[in-house]
């Protein structure tokens, strides 16, 4: 095991060790001994050391991070699913956040050769191919060129797939971690394609990543000249230097593979490329030994992210809030229901914050827990009125081995105790 | 203090048109401190940050700038005499902890030599003696730039050419024929990209057994969890298929193109055209598609080759699925006979990375 692995593992146990001692039976403990203290609660009645001794001054971070108090709050990997750290994957700790945006630091990672360094000064975005005039940018061109502001989720087409054989992963940050949602800058590839002028003939752009795994894939125009962005900032900042820095491909609601990063050629043809991205990888084998290709689109889907595996119910029965994510790539989120009962009754979720097109929509449910079993599921619904599938719909229709595109209904097992667990169920 | 020699325009002008090495350094300089940024700040107003402030560098003792908490090493450095001046500090950036051992700067140093020429070069604009004599180094540069800009580019905004093509915005420039050259390099199924070239299985299996069985197995089998390349026919309906170039990719083109491109993992775009060929024969011939040693793949005969599975890719047909194609509201009571029963638990299979933790004693469990 790599010494970074073991790391971010004795990170993940401490962190779990500490929120189970904060468990029910912590809160418990805290409660009898807040009764027995009649005087009250120490860190009210007694002065604290934050309360009497002057903090950091303005310069201690130039560019701040979270609170010490949030050192859980982090991207982890499974190592055992890939060969190589630096063609793999980690996953967003979607059970710690709340809101519709990620912090860029919490954006997962899925490269195929690392992350490439690249001086913006030494980066060029080539256009090539059917065109009229084949064009070098550089990024004070790109930068020159009109620009929007969108807010887009980015899910990888193998988010849930090591779900597709049944209930593994213990923790909504394992089972649906591959999906962000960031604000980005960026120029409409609409108008790079036109300052070069495409041709007539030309159906397909090929966009390749300047990484040493030349990321390519084949995109049809049409999506291309419609809500494409090539963009340069997430959340405001310099795109960060795992999400494709200086520069990177946002093709909103489609497969996150698409979205290449370190952007640096866009090719115009007549054909698709067929690209080991779209052959050997992205393409959906069925249970009759077909497989499907060019399954672009990400599916109406929602997950509860807490309470989940790794965010237990700490706080005993009472009010208590279920709170959770849903997106399609087909636009925005219609509805979205709970069920406490592992499916057979359903009450609608409040959808709350901005429900944009192409983006993660932040959905509740508060409710009087009694302290008894639950199966909490979730169920989207999008403006196009497509609604999430369950997870055995999904396996009558394409059998196991699909590997991407599961956006099946998620079960959460709470427990009496307020421990989660992943399971399935009839 | 000096403030940044050049910025805007003529900075611009300098970056857009080749300029002789020598003219640029300070321009270069400015670009190689980007590595030192994080730690260093120079210029007005400079404070010390990670590492100490560079200013008013040269002659000065190293280890002794007020207030900054140097390593014992670097205290010692300059007591012993060290103080920086184009050549330790050429030495020191170079190998940082071989100079200075036990220096606490966190950096590798810089592996090009017109680098750390650069930066010395650009680091000597903001030392208040350096600049006395720099009179003569400013004037070096805006001499360059008065060259420069008189060579090629005016620097004038107004008087900046605009490109020439039919782009609405007027932006970038026209790819050179050599450039599209450098980075087209993608082979499509019908041929289309392919270089002239060939080469042979035996020449193949060299090649592979140097630069590829390490991870991918003598026999495309795989070492450990790296991609398994060959074998698995005929497995695509079973539990576990095993989906490699001869059981489940479409087109040969892919190959070709995908190793040109990506492969050896860590040393991409270090074999040629010829090996790629070759490599390409053997990998046929691993997944019994060629059965001759002698064969020899080229872009003459590329096309003729077919892959056993291409006729199998369907495209997307999603949306005919019975749970999409049925539009009706969703069922909001008594949807399923009560109680819903659990079918399966995580717990069973779990794989989740600190599960150990959770078995050694977990309240989840
Ligand atoms: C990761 C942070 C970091 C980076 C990057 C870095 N340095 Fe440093 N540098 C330091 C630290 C810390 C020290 C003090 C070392 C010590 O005390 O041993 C230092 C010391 C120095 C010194 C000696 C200064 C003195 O007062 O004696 C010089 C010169 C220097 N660095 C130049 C550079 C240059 C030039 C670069 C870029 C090419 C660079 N450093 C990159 C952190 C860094
Ligand atoms: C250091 C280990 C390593 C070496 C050496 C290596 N590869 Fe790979 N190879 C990989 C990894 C890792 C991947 C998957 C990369 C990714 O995730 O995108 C891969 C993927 C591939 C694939 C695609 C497999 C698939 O099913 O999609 C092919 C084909 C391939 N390599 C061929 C080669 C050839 C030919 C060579 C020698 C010239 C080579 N590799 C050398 C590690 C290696």
């Amino acid at each position: 095991m790599s010494k970074k692995t073991k790391e971010t593992m004795d990170g993940a146990a401490a962190s779990r060790r500490r929120f189970l001692q904060a468990g029910i039976a912590g809160g418990a403990a805290l409660a009898t001994a807040g009764a027995a203290r009649a005087a009250g609660d120490p860190v009210i009645t007694e002065v604290q050391d934050w309360n009497r001794y002057l903090g950091d001054g303005v310069d201690a971070a130039p560019y701040g991070m979270p609170s010490e108090f949030e050192s859980h709050v982090v991207r982890r990997d499974v190592p055992w699913l890939t060969a190589d750290p630096v063609s793999s994957i980690n996953f967003t700790p979607l059970h710690e956040l709340d809101g519709i945006i990620t912090p860029n630091g919490l954006c997962f990672e899925r490269h195929h050769g690392g992350t490439a360094i690249i001086d913006p000064a030494d980066h060029r975005l080539m256009i090539n191919g059917l065109v009229d005039t084949p064009l070098v940018f550089t990024m004070q061109d790109l930068m020159r060129f009109p620009r929007e502001n969108r807010v887009y989720f980015l899910e990888c087409a193998a988010n849930s797939g090591m779900e597709w054989r049944g209930a593994q992963l213990n923790g909504c940050q394992f089972t649906h971690g591959m999906v962000h949602c960031v604000v980005y800058t960026g120029v409409p590839l609409k108008y790079l394609l036109e300052e070069a002028g495409v041709k007539t003939s030309g159906k397909w752009v090929l966009a390749e990543g300047a990484d040493a795994a030349a990321m390519t894939r084949s995109i049809p125009i049409e999506k291309a000249l419609d809500d494409c962005l090539v963009a340069f900032k997430m959340n405001g900042e310099a795109l960060r230097a795992e999400q494709g820095y200086p520069v990177r491909l946002v093709v909103p609601g489609w497969e996150g593979n698409m979205w290449v990063k370190w952007l640096r050629r866009l090719e115009v043809g007549d054909e698709p490329w067929a690209q080991r991205e779209e052959t050997s990888k992205y393409t959906d084998l069925l249970a009759n030994g077909k497989a499907r290709r060019h399954t672009w689109l990400m599916d109406v889907k929602s997950v509860i992210t807490t309470p989940s595996p790794q965010a237990p119910i700490t706080h005993g029965r009472g009010q208590t809030v279920i709170s959770g994510l849903a997106w399609s790539g087909n636009g925005r989120i219609k509805r979205v229901d709970v069920s406490l009962d592992g499916g057979r009754n359903w009450h609608e979720a409040r959808v709350d914050g901005p429900s944009l097109s192409k983006a993660l929509h932040r959905f509740y449910y508060d409710f009087q827990w009694d302290g008894s079993d639950m199966l909490i599921q979730s169920r989207a619904m999008d403006e196009a009125g497509f609604i999430q599938p369950t997870k055995n719909e999904l396996r009558a229709a394409r059998g196991e081995n699909s590997i991407y595109h599961n956006n099946g209904i998620q079960t959460w097992h709470v427990k009496a105790d307020g421990a989660v667990e992943n399971v399935e169920v009839s | 203090m000096l403030k940044f020699l050049k910025s805007g325009l003529l900075a611009t002008a300098v970056l857009a048109v080749p300029v002789a090495a020598h003219a640029a350094d300070v321009a270069d300089g400015e670009k190689v401190f980007r590595k030192c940024a994080a730690c260093h700040s120079v210029g007005e107003g400079a404070k010390s940050r990670v590492g100490p402030h560079l200013n008013d560098l040269f002659g000065r003792q190293a280890g002794t700038v007020d207030g900054f908490k140097y390593s014992a090493a670097m205290v010692a450095a300059g007591e012993s005499g060290i103080s920086w001046d184009e050549q330790t500090l050429t030495q020191y950036l170079v190998k940082p902890r071989d100079f200075v051992k036990g220096s606490r700067m966190a950096f590798a140093g810089l592996r090009k030599s017109a680098d750390v020429a650069n930066v010395i070069e650009y680091l000597k604009t903001f030392d208040e003696k350096m600049a006395s004599s720099l009179g003569s180094a400013e004037a070096e540069m805006e001499e360059a730039e008065v060259e420069t800009a008189m060579a090629d580019k005016p620097a004038l905004a107004a008087d900046m050419p605009l490109p020439e093509h039919d782009g609405a915005f007027k932006l970038g420039r026209a790819a050179t024929e050599d450039e599209v050259a450098a980075w087209d390099m993608d082979i499509r199924p019908d041929g289309v990209g392919l270089p002239v070239g060939s080469g042979t299985v035996a020449d193949g299996e060299v090649l592979y057994t140097d630069n590829c069985a390490v991870c991918h197995g003598d026999f495309g089998e795989a070492v450990g969890r790296w991609p398994v390349l060959a074998g698995g026919q005929d497995t695509l309906t079973d539990d576990r298929p095993e989906k490699t170039i001869g059981s489940y990719w479409p087109y040969l083109s892919t190959v070709y193109d995908y190793v040109r491109r990506a492969m050896p993992f860590g040393n991409a775009r270090s074999l040629s055209d010829d090996d790629v060929y070759a490599i390409t024969a053997y990998l046929l011939y691993l997944n019994d598609i060629v059965e001759d040693e002698e064969f020899e793949l080229s872009n003459e005969n590329f096309t003729d080759i077919h892959l056993p599975n291409e006729e199998n890719f369907i495209p997307d047909d999603r949306e005919q699925e019975a749970h999409y194609a049925d539009k009706s509201e969703p069922c909001m009571t008594d949807c399923k006979p009560d109680p819903v029963g659990i079918t399966m638990r995580a717990r069973v299979l779990d794989v989740t990375p600190d599960s150990e933790e959770e078995n050694t004693g977990g309240a989840i469990d």
